[in-house]
């Protein structure tokens, strides 16, 4: 009897251990910790703001600098990465952005950033266009991309 | 009260589709049949092989200064009374079809064409057309740090409140019906597109953002229903004329679109132009609505208003006299969302269409029912973000008045009522 207790016990503290496992791992999944706004080599160094970077993504600011024009992509709207970009990079609601882009797309007014299926696909696209923008969860070690800056 | 007739005609029955005479629909017809359900099919298989794996939601196949997009809607609706976008009393009319398709191309980094083809089926006002909604070039004159301004000719969206200029995308708003009272279904044929040309310009500063539009433009020409359902009599050989229609809009959005304000004013102005054997005189007709909008965008709850007074100038074409009112509209929507894809909206609408007269005496005086001077809509709604491409709506409206009803598809207005209910539920999809 004793022993099946103590076999009972050991089993209950597996499942609560595996379980406090689970819910760490959950949480840490779930969260991406840091976006990094990146851009290809070529888009020329300059004091960008904050304001530049939502000019940028709600398609207002089309041209860099150099005056030539600025290539925006994007993951979709249930990407978890893209979700926490709009928020902390853009200090807006992914909601909110989702209003402009689609009021330009079916008016024939603007055009919406370039949706892409993956991060490693923006990596790749990000790597080889020039002028273009984009957003990663981590910094890539790629001789063509570097992180947006701020001033 | 002879101001009752054209106010009448003008809302309720002057946006009826093609009520041409039956000689001209039997050849026009034949043609524009066949074309229909050619570009139909084409706009169908376009659909299937956009949405398919051939080509991922932007396509991989074509270069990315070119971007194709679509949407695809289909409503169904029923009531307790009174018949929306087909016979839906008591029955279910399956009554709002909407496909879109569009095109974006950038070749130059100050020019842009783009171009959407809509197909359209909504009860007995539109049996099914489809048509260019808009084609146009856009030239940006001038871009500064915080701004530009530039040139659209062609085809273009007419900018007026927060949604004419995406009125068939269910995407754009909350609930399946816009509020009538201000998007008049049946008057969408005037105020949907004009071809013409458009200024705009833009300016960012640091308390928020600025956007100016003027557009100038001829309506979309349905000069067959305006001349058959304007007039008292069909024998009459002269024809309506649109003129140029002015469409401007000044807006002012805080925080990325938190906070969204805006006034937008139309001016639109019709000649009838009488035939040698009319007796009815050459005259103009005016309708000049203004439009205040506000709206606050917060993560769960958004709160939305607008409010129209629009002045009325119909002229002594007929043998009624002319004649001046003021309609008066306005709404007032909230919406929160429960999930972050789930979003409950409650609004309240209401339509004066004279303000001097908001029993309805007049109406009665011509021999209408005395609700078709008013309408008062109370309606829930929920919208469902299944995944970021499909959607799925519900709304329920009690709608106390018939002011906005369809006429074409009510034909007999003594046998609409005053208190009716309507239920509608529509899914979506864009890519």
């Amino acid at each position: 009897m004793g022993l099946q207790i103590a076999k009972l016990r050991h089993v209950k503290r597996a499942f609560s251990n595996t379980l406090v496992i689970f819910f760490i791992v959950a949480a840490f999944s779930s969260v991406v910790t840091a976006t990094e706004v990146v851009v290809n080599k070529s888009v020329p160094s300059a004091k960008y703001s904050v304001g530049d970077i939502r000019a940028i993504f709600i398609m207002q600011k089309r041209v860099w600098p150099d005056n030539r024009q600025i290539k925006v992509y994007a993951l979709p709207d249930s990407d978890p990465l893209h979700k926490e970009f709009v928020k902390s990079n853009l200090h807006m609601l992914p909601h909110q952005i989702r209003r402009i882009w689609d009021r330009m797309t079916y008016s024939g007014t603007g055009s919406a950033p370039i949706e892409l299926d993956s991060e490693q696909e923006m990596i790749d696209k990000i790597a080889n266009t020039p002028d273009s923008i984009g957003y990663l969860s981590i910094t890539p070690n790629n001789e063509n991309i570097r992180v947006f800056t701020l001033h | 009260m002879k101001t009752y007739a054209y106010l009448h005609y003008i809302n309720c029955v002057l946006p009826q589709q093609k009520r041409m005479s039956a000689r001209v629909r039997g050849c026009a017809y034949t043609v524009i049949d066949g074309l229909n359900v050619f570009l139909r099919v084409l706009v169908a298989s376009f659909l299937w092989f956009c949405s398919s794996d051939y080509v991922a939601a932007d396509s991989h196949l074509l270069p990315d200064d070119v971007q194709i997009h679509g949407f695809l809607t289909q409503g169904v609706f029923h009531s307790s009374n009174n018949n929306v976008y087909g016979h839906s009393d008591d029955s279910v009319s399956p009554g709002l079809t909407e496909i879109g398709l569009n095109a974006d191309y950038q070749p130059w980094r100050n020019l842009r064409f783009a171009a959407q083809g809509l197909y359209r089926r909504a009860g007995d006002v539109d049996k099914g057309t489809v048509w260019l909604d808009y084609a146009l070039a856009d030239l940006t004159l001038y871009e500064y740090d915080s701004g530009k301004i530039g040139l659209r000719g062609g085809r273009i969206k007419m900018p007026f409140g927060l949604y004419n200029e995406t009125r068939d995308v269910a995407f754009t708003h909350p609930t399946i019906l816009l509020p009538q009272g201000i998007y008049f279904d049946r008057s969408r044929s005037l105020m949907i597109a004009s071809d013409g040309g458009a200024f705009y310009a833009e300016h960012r500063t640091e308390f928020g953002d600025f956007a100016f539009k003027f557009n100038v433009g001829l309506p979309r020409n349905d000069l067959d229903e305006i001349r058959s359902v304007v007039l008292a009599s069909r024998h009459t050989q002269g024809s309506f004329q649109a003129e140029p229609i002015i469409a401007t809009q000044l807006s002012y959005e805080l925080n990325g679109g938190e906070f969204v304000f805006a006034v937008s004013y139309m001016d639109t102005e019709f000649d009838f132009i009488p035939a040698g054997s009319d007796k009815l005189r050459k005259s103009e007709t005016r309708i000049q609505p203004l439009l205040f909008s506000a709206q606050y965008n917060g993560e769960k709850f958004t709160l939305t208003g607008e409010y129209e007074y629009r002045w009325n100038t119909f002229g002594n074409f007929a043998q009624y006299g002319g004649g001046k009112f003021i309609t008066e509209s306005w709404y007032i929507e909230g919406s929160y969302r429960i999930l972050e894809n789930v979003q409950a909206t409650v609004r309240y609408d209401t339509l004066d269409m004279d303000i001097s007269d908001r029993g309805g005496d007049g109406a009665i005086a011509l021999g209408y029912p005395r609700h078709t001077a008013y309408a008062k809509d109370w309606m829930v709604g929920l919208r469902w973000d299944i995944t970021p491409s499909w959607m799925l709506k519900a709304d329920y409206h009690h709608v106390h008045g018939t002011a906005w009803l369809p006429q074409a598809d009510n034909p007999v207005p003594d046998k609409t009522l005053q208190d009716w209910e309507l239920y509608g539920l529509q899914l979506s999809f864009k890519f």
